[in-house]
């Protein structure tokens, strides 16, 4: 039914764990509110804001990593969890 | 209190409509330009797996980047100059009247003339041989669009506009309508100058119509491509090829699939980026 999508293993671990993700912080939600607060980002954002900037900081790090280095995109990958943790926990 | 929960949850089926239509016009199309933006495609049946090299490669692509970086200055000047232009305008239309009607359906009118359209009405409106614009330029100046790369980014930004800046007109006159008489009675009672009452009355009311007026300005503008295509087509040379307008050619004149779908999905972020950063900054700088 989808095969016009073209789908390849990595992309769908992908979105399989995007997915994964909004199901978690929606029973997270359930189960303890989420409360907004101000870290170093300086603006007030509760967890789900933290984590959407999280994703899209990491995947614009990832953007200008392929753009300006050869080094291993496993590297950047690392870099770029590092980033949403920082960012969910302090920011 | 729990029965009212439950009646309150409820309701968020009535959201399921727009969640199917959402995913059916852009979150599936969306997942399939990602697995297009990993892919070498000859045919559904012939693909090869690339990983990132489509992205590596759009993003050192120095077209690309040229392209991009005419985009945000196109975009800049476009939101620094309908952005006042626009509240200028609507601070100066009557208030009450017949005048009203009149001067608003004139500042309306650009805006219900479809994109090509205007495209083609520049296109002639520009030229210098049987256009006004353009024959009224060169009276003074030098002024040949299809030639010159300054003229060319000229015709195209006095076109966005011409196009657009009734849009932010409207926003900000129905943001000024608004505000209640007593307000200004109580600044005229205080001696206020109208440079005073706008800084201090209108424009802090107005910042929820602005940041809708500046998001849409920036959007449309980062996106533009019917116009530039029609007058310009790019050119010349590649003054005013815009990020769409290279991405089309990628995608619909050469078909490469894989590399438009990168392409596309770094233009997406660059969107996203841009916008949530603007509505962040203006919905929660007064907190």
């Amino acid at each position: 039914m989808f095969d016009w999508m073209l789908w390849t293993t990595p992309t769908a671990l992908v979105f399989a764990g995007i997915a994964a993700l909004l199901l978690i912080m929606g029973v997270w939600a359930r189960l303890s509110p989420p409360i907004a607060r101000r870290g170093f980002l300086r603006i007030e954002t509760d967890r789900g804001d933290r984590l959407y900037i999280g994703l899209i900081s990491a995947a614009a790090f990832l953007v200008l990593w392929i753009a300006v280095t050869d080094l291993s995109m496993l590297l950047a990958l690392g870099g770029a969890l590092v980033l949403i943790v920082v960012i969910g926990r302090w920011g | 209190m729990s029965d009212g929960r439950q009646k309150h949850n409820r309701a968020w089926w009535l959201v399921l409509p727009v969640v199917v239509s959402v995913a059916f016009t852009a979150i599936i199309p969306l997942m399939t330009v990602v697995n297009y933006s990993v892919q070498d495609i000859f045919s559904p049946f012939d693909r090869i797996f690339v990983g990132l090299d489509w992205f590596r490669d759009v993003a050192r692509d120095p077209e690309v980047r040229g392209a991009l970086v005419r985009t945000l200055i196109f975009s800049a000047q476009v939101l620094l100059i309908e952005i006042p232009l626009g509240v200028l305008i609507a601070v100066c239309m009557p208030r009450r009247g017949w005048t009203v009607s009149v001067a608003l359906v004139l500042v309306a009118l650009p805006l219900l003339i479809p994109w090509n359209v205007v495209g083609t009405i520049w296109q002639i409106f520009a030229r210098g041989d049987i256009g006004l614009g353009g024959w009224a330029v060169n009276k003074v100046v030098n002024f040949n669009y299809t030639l010159d790369s300054a003229d060319a980014w000229i015709t195209v930004l006095a076109m966005d506009v011409w196009h657009w800046t009734p849009l932010v007109v409207l926003l900000a006159y129905a943001g000024l309508r608004s505000i209640p008489d007593p307000y200004f009675q109580a600044a005229q009672i205080d001696g206020a100058s109208a440079w005073a009452t706008f800084r201090h009355i209108q424009l802090p009311r107005l910042r929820g119509v602005l940041t809708i007026a500046i998001l849409l300005r920036f959007m449309d503008s980062f996106m533009i491509y019917t116009e530039p295509f029609v007058v310009t087509g790019g050119g010349p040379g590649n003054a005013t090829s815009f990020l769409s307008i290279l991405l089309s050619k990628i995608a619909v004149g050469q078909f490469d699939l894989g590399p438009a779908g990168a392409f596309s999905l770094l233009y997406f972020l660059i969107v996203q980026i841009v916008c949530y950063v603007f509505f962040t900054v203006l919905t929660r700088s007064g907190r």
